[in-house]
């Protein structure tokens, strides 16, 4: 990639306030997932994997766990001595201190780092989506087309095509129309959030946004219609494989839940494209006699002696005698005692369900989320 | 303990691992689903606060520069201090050149260097979770120039025959070492680990080397025992001694006893090793996992019982695997099954083969090795 070099710049400031507890001490790209995992790890392995050697990750919301994780990069080998990983929070300046307000201009107040690195090409990266995504195959059809902006786009169901940013375009994928959240969408192709930028452009349409006092500064609603109606080249790229934007409890879980799904999933397991994340140094997982496991993932350092079925397990949860998980996300530390029963739960991290305890039932379908504020169902 | 250069010592045992260690050094065989044995020295050094450790590798090191790197696994990739990695030097001078004792006289500059005023000598295939701080203290407190470290071992069996038997009078001082013969059913067990102090260390080596009268540090400490205050430290832990292919398979599943694997995993700080960045691993309808160890990583269809599983392990339907070992990324295909055996690293049994051996000499199948139905 040394001749077109891209740098990348993950978004990783956002709430996430709809996962509603799991996310009240940590970001949500910092959120437990698939078993050894936080969400952030796709879209810094895929840059990793995608051999992308500059990133920038933009943190606000409650960044210390996010920090902690990332360190210096070394977990994707971003700890290099040209290029390498930094992380970007808001910051003091002579006229003051100032929160990024919006995805545009959280790229705008780092306009210097991107002028330091100096790239051909900006790739704009979420740190919330659950995929495997090669970010040079987008690139090669950035270029092709000539595009100032290529935005990667997926086909969705038409029933839920009202749920997203729907894209509309012409035979040769350039794209005539943005379609926020349509009622009765035209097309089904919505926007996955990953935008490719030639910098030039983007650096001037960042400083034009940062004027326009009537802008949220956010590159959905303001910058992409902005670069659009002023006449701009700009593509969409057909993502095909699979992706998902964990956006609320459900389907937090259902994304998990969907790593136990032969047909709709990532192949965690292939060696070319493989997931990285912070190394956690534990011993193998135990399963004891009389423990009874169907259909799981079970991660390192576990003590499994009751019954686990349709469930992913973190790090260094102990599940004791007659104990059963169905359909559950179990994160690291959790204990669940003796007889105790969980279903369709979500289970923070380090929660102990106390002996004899049922939670939910097997066919009930709610989903209940189970921290240290107690239960909540969705 | 800033002060103490952890050695690790890896020569002075006998290959009697058979095709297990055609291709690697003794202390780098795999160990409780994803370590080598050498890793539970470098981290119990390490989580003591150790942080210069010089390993003596011996041959066949291929895996050990693979494994070891420089050292990040445990965090001695420093500026100050570190991994120091001696690969051996066959200098012609030396009366014996494998010996120990050239191999260290040959890293004098090391020793020289070093600000640290003390050494420990530990040797990777006596697997024990020691309390080194607390052993250092009672050595620089007690004055010593050595102090031996040993636990009890009771044996009514004679299963530690030929091992080291260590002899102290009641102040806890060194009368002598000689070999275990199982004439008494509790003996102090050697465990190939000392605290030394640098200066005394270097003189003996030096004066060995003169003279010309032992090959290994070991033999050359206890020649001069009169000149210097010796003594017993006594390790209270659990103790593997791994010698032999029966010692080094018993080592393994008796990780399978949760108060053995308690303490040698966790106790005093985790093991480090080197990461594979393996995901979870799946379990699917058919399978079934009983008493077993399960590394990160693996694909699991079939049965499995009483076994270590190491990392990336395939599985099949209807396999049965028991009382076993299988190494990184080995496949096992639908319906084999593996009794009493150890597979090596990238091994396939295929469909429908079975092997066995017996809980006192297990099967043995080369890395690489293949093993189809007839």
């Amino acid at each position: 990639m040394n001749e077109n070099k891209v740098v990348a710049m993950l978004l990783a400031g956002g709430q996430g306030s709809r996962l509603k507890a799991l996310t009240k001490k940590v970001a949500k790209p910092a959120v437990p997932f698939g078993g050894k995992y936080r969400i952030i790890d796709f879209a810094l392995s895929n840059a990793a994997n995608s051999g992308i050697s500059d990133i920038g990750i933009l943190t606000q919301y409650k960044p210390y766990l996010l920090n902690t994780h990332i360190g210096i990069g070394s977990s994707w080998d971003y700890d290099r001595n040209t290029g390498g990983l930094r992380i970007l929070p808001p910051f003091t300046s002579e006229d003051g201190g100032r929160w990024y307000t919006g995805t545009a201009n959280a790229i705008y107040e780092n306009i210097d780092y991107l002028d330091e690195t100096d790239p051909e090409y900006v790739l704009i990266l979420s740190g919330d989506h659950i995929y495997k995504m090669d970010y040079n195959e987008l690139l090669s059809f950035h270029l092709e087309k000539e595009s100032d902006v290529t935005i990667a786009v997926m086909e969705v169901p038409w029933e839920e095509a009202s749920r997203f940013g729907i894209v509309n375009i012409d035979d040769s994928n350039k794209i005539v129309e943005f379609d926020e959240k349509p009622e009765v969408p035209k097309n089904n192709m919505a926007s996955m959030g990953i935008y490719m930028f030639s910098w030039a452009k983007l650096r001037e349409y960042l400083i034009l946004d940062y004027e326009d006092q009537s802008s949220e500064h956010d590159f959905g609603k303001n910058v992409l219609p902005r670069m659009l109606n002023e006449g701009n080249a700009m593509y969409a790229w057909n993502f095909k494989g699979y992706w998902k934007d964990v956006g609320t409890v459900r389907s937090y879980w259902e994304a998990n839940m969907d790593l136990l799904d032969d047909e709709a999933t990532l192949n965690l397991y292939g060696r070319d494209w493989r997931i990285f994340t912070r190394n956690r140094n534990l011993p193998p997982h135990y399963m004891a006699r009389g423990s009874v496991i169907n259909n799981s993932l079970v991660n390192e350092g576990c003590y499994i002696i009751g019954e686990v079925n349709n469930s992913i397990i973190f790090s260094e949860v102990t599940i004791k005698k007659d104990a059963k998980v169905n359909n559950s996300v179990i994160h690291p530390k959790c204990v669940i005692e003796e007889g105790a029963e969980v279903n369709n739960a979500v289970v923070a991290e380090g929660v102990v369900i106390k002996a004899g305890d049922k939670i939910g039932q097997v066919d009930d379908g709610k989903i209940y989320l189970i921290s240290e504020e107690g239960i909540m169902i969705e | 303990m800033e002060k103490c250069i952890g050695l690790i010592s890896t020569n002075n045992i006998d290959n009697r691992f058979g095709p297990l260690c055609k291709h690697r050094p003794p202390y780098m065989l795999p160990i409780g689903g994803r370590y080598r044995l050498i890793d539970f020295a470098i981290s119990n050094l390490v989580n003591h606060g150790i942080s210069t450790v010089a390993v003596y590798t011996g041959e066949k090191i291929r895996s050990t520069m693979d494994h070891l790197g420089n050292g990040k696994p445990w965090d001695l990739n420093r500026r100050f201090n570190g991994l120091f990695l001696f690969p051996p030097v066959l200098d012609e001078r030396y009366k014996n050149p494998y010996s120990d004792i050239a191999q260290y006289h040959s890293t004098e500059a090391f020793f020289n260097q070093g600000k640290e005023k003390y050494i420990l000598i530990m040797h990777p295939n006596i697997l024990s979770k020691v309390n080194i701080s607390e052993a250092f203290k009672f050595f620089k407190e007690s004055g010593a120039d050595a102090t031996l470290v040993y636990n009890r071992r009771f044996d009514p069996f004679g299963e530690y025959i030929n091992l080291d038997k260590m002899h102290i009078d009641k102040e806890g001082n060194l009368i002598d070492i000689g070999l275990n013969l199982g004439t008494e059913k509790t003996f102090n067990h050697y465990m190939d680990m000392l605290f030394v102090k640098k200066e005394v260390f270097m003189e003996i080596i030096k004066e060995s080397i003169e003279i010309g009268d032992a090959n290994y540090f070991k033999e050359a400490l206890l020649a001069r025992k009169h000149l210097y205050k010796i003594n017993g430290y006594e390790s209270k832990g659990h103790v593997e001694v791994i010698r032999d292919l029966r010692t080094y398979y018993e080592a393994n599943l008796n990780l399978l006893k949760r108060d053995i694997s308690s303490e040698l995993f966790f106790e005093g700080g985790t093991i480090y090793t080197k990461s594979k960045d393996e995901p979870s691993t799946l379990y699917s309808e058919s399978s079934s996992v009983q008493n077993s160890l399960i590394a990160n990583g693996c694909i699991i269809e079939g049965q499995v019982e009483g076994s270590i599983i190491f990392r990336g392990v395939k599985i099949g339907k209807n396999a049965i695997i028991k009382n076993s070992i299988v190494m990184q990324k080995s496949v096992v295909e639908d319906g084999a099954i593996i009794v009493n055996s150890i597979l090596d690293k990238y091994s396939r049994i295929h469909k429908g083969a079975s092997i066995a051996g017996s809980s006192l000499v297990p099967y043995v199948v080369e890395k690489y090795g293949h093993v189809t139905k007839d």
